[in-house]
């Protein structure tokens, strides 16, 4: 472990949060941070705090990130930590993005896939528990999300459900990239766009209630183009960006992490973001049975997110909230020694 | 909302990915510029350029005014407003100085000539890629329609590590370091000078109170670092070279803060004894868009002879660039 200590001088700023990111030295990672460390989630009076962490044997390389981070001479980072150690990386957190996973490996199962990720985030949840700030704000990123982050809120009993999300914007703003593309139009001008569900093929991006320039615009909108072109573009596009780039979308994920905490933290200004948060929180809304981590529209004000309510569903919209809903129910199954009762 | 127009070559390389979020997320131009982005890259790049400008679509940044792509200089760098120069040669295992500059040479004459049919006579230009300064100077002698003044090289990275580099010494917050010189060139041979900086207001050298490290383990550190980072994150330093060109072009944009320098490879107007014509890094202030070398420095022997040695190299490959 190693620690790189500052403390301000001549600023006028707020007291530092505490960021926690784990892994640390991956793609998303890389990306993520120097976007935190430039004031990016939180504004430009607030300092940050960096927690860092990732496995033993990438302790070096993340020394190495760690070495470019002090390079970058951001004014708003006051202290770098990287560890392999939970008891210093979540310590006092005030806000977690929770990047390390374990990826899919050839011949894996989705079922393994979900029990070896399940296994870390038990013991994510439990340091969350023991060591972090009780309003710490949890953001899920790495895959499985939703059911990662059910685990790791289920094993985190002192911290309120709420405090756990994970991570559907990014298909949110792939969403919004598209619509933007149809419409010939900013994407600044877009509204009331939904994402449903799991972050996964499942994952249903609703444009039901879009609108461009305050207008509801859905009779706008021609239906094979939504249903035949618009959702699989949505749905695909990561395998779009790897066949491209031969490397995953880093950068638009990490960016959307950014977007999704921080609007979270300081506010959508009323906007509708796409976000997946305990369906406990929503007593069946929408055909969603508790005990789920569910993407769903809603307003962050005030630090805190609220359900866009009162939405009618048609029966294609109640079709595709059960494919995805069924799906992240046989994830839990799958994982059900993990989530703690 | 004002709009810039902002180019970037070599977009679909390790530098190119963290910059694009940086320049759209308003680090660079502020958070009331809107940008209109160009991204130029080479043919055989065509696929990952295209998957970075996806993702930056994907983004749905809302200071991003419009997107545009492809390998077309005349077409990509027409009518741009700051242009970040990622694209060159890189150098590869055991190639000669001699051809790496050749190689450079061609691409910059290239996309000098493409610059000075396309390109508005304000257009800023910051090279990054290496040898930076001399690709500096052949880009603009190829584009003689626009100023000399408007062509710079970046040794913002090297005055951003040197600045930790004494914030860590005496265990204060990077930017509480204040100028710092980069002299000469981007290379093993630049010269970081620390004898008119400040660290929490005070003087450096006093501050660190050890002028060994500062005259020797300290330069050798400034000039290594790349080296390290490489040899702890097997890649080399993309993130932190992007936030330097990012802060080198806003710092020249925006203007620098009262009483504030930073480093800039400049081409030469004969200051400090460097020949008129070389691309050199030089101490600047920035306003109104344009950077001056800050004049008047105490430069003493032991600094002489460092600039001197920078200068030497300079000049040797500004030689052998136009030689051929």
């Amino acid at each position: 472990m190693f620690k790189v200590l500052s403390r301000a001088f001549s600023q006028q700023l707020k007291d530092p949060v505490r960021v926690v990111v784990t892994g640390g030295s991956g793609q998303i990672a890389y990306s993520l941070l120097f976007r935190i460390a430039s004031g990016s989630l939180l504004g430009e009076n607030q300092p940050v705090i960096l927690q860092i962490y990732d496995l033993p044997h990438m302790q070096a390389a993340l020394r190495g990130v760690v070495m470019e981070l002090l390079d970058g001479a951001f004014p708003l980072v006051h202290e770098i930590v990287a560890s392999d150690l939970p008891e210093t990386i979540y310590a006092n957190a005030d806000y977690a993005f929770l990047v390390g996973a374990k990826p899919r490996g050839p011949g894996m199962e989705r079922g393994d896939l979900l029990k070896q990720n399940g296994e870390i985030f038990v013991k994510v949840g439990q340091a969350l528990d023991k060591y972090a700030n009780k309003n710490v704000k949890v953001l899920a990123v790495g895959n499985p999300v939703n059911t990662n982050a059910l685990i790791a809120m289920s094993n985190a009993p002192s911290i309120p459900k709420e405090n756990f999300t994970a991570m559907t914007r990014l298909d949110h703003n792939r969403a919004l990239c598209q619509l933007g593309t149809y419409l010939n139009a900013k994407v600044t001008d877009i509204g009331n766009i939904a994402v449903w569900g799991n972050h996964s093929p499942t994952m249903f991006p609703d444009l039901s209630y879009v609108t461009l320039n305050g207008d509801k615009i859905r009779g706008k909108i021609d239906n094979t183009w939504y249903e035949k072109e618009f959702i699989p573009v949505v749905q695909q596009r990561g395998t779009a960006i790897i066949a491209a780039r031969k490397a995953s979308s880093a950068a638009s994920a990490a960016s959307a992490a950014v977007d999704h905490v921080r609007d979270w933290a300081i506010g959508s200004n009323g906007n509708w973001v796409s976000m997946a948060v305990p369906s406990d929180l929503y007593n069946g809304e929408y055909g969603v049975p508790p005990g789920l981590i569910f993407s769903y529209p809603v307003v962050c004000v005030n630090g805190a997110y609220q359900l866009v309510k009162g939405l009618k569903l048609d029966e294609f919209q109640q079709n595709k909230i059960k494919v995805t809903v069924n799906e992240l129910l046989k994830e839990k199954e799958a994982v059900a020694d993990l989530i703690r009762k | 909302m004002s709009v810039v127009k902002v180019g970037v070559t070599g977009a679909a390389g390790q530098i190119g990915y963290s910059i694009l979020p940086m320049i759209c997320s308003g680090q660079m131009l502020g958070a009331d510029t809107k940008i209109d982005l160009a991204l130029l890259d080479i043919p055989q790049c065509e696929d990952a350029l295209r998957g970075v400008a996806m993702e930056i679509s994907d983004s749905a940044f809302p200071l991003l005014n419009s997107l545009k792509y492809g390998s077309d200089p005349r077409e990509i760098l027409r009518d741009l407003d700051v242009i970040i120069f990622l694209g060159g040669f890189p150098r590869k295992a055991g190639m000669e100085r001699k051809e790496l500059l050749q190689r450079n040479m061609n691409i910059f004459k290239e996309q000098g000539a493409a610059l000075n049919e396309v390109g508005k006579p304000t257009t800023l230009c910051l090279v990054v890629a290496n040898p930076a300064n001399t690709n500096c100077l052949v880009l603009s002698h190829h584009a003689p329609n626009i100023p000399k003044k408007n062509f710079t090289a970046m040794t913002r990275l090297d005055h951003n590590r040197a600045s930790f580099q004494i914030a860590n010494k005496v265990g204060a917050l990077t930017i509480d370091v204040k100028n710092v010189a980069i002299w000469g060139n981007h290379s093993s041979t630049q010269y970081p000078d620390v004898n008119h900086g400040t660290v929490r207001g005070g003087a450096i050298r006093p501050a660190v109170n050890d002028d060994e490290w500062l005259n020797g383990e300290f330069i050798s550190c400034v000039q290594k670092r790349g080296a390290a980072i490489i040899a702890a994150r097997k890649l080399s330093s993309a993130m932190s070279a992007a936030k330097a060109a990012v802060d080198h072009v806003r710092d020249w944009f925006l203007g620098t803060k009262e009483g504030e320098w930073v480093s800039m490879g400049v081409i030469s107007d004969g200051s400090y004894g460097i020949d008129a014509g070389l691309c050199y890094s030089f101490p600047c202030t920035c306003v109104n868009k344009e950077w001056h070398i800050v004049q008047g420095l105490d430069i003493n022997e032991f600094s002489r002879d460092k600039m001197n040695l920078t200068k030497q190299e300079l000049t040797e490959e500004r030689d052998e660039a136009f030689s051929a």
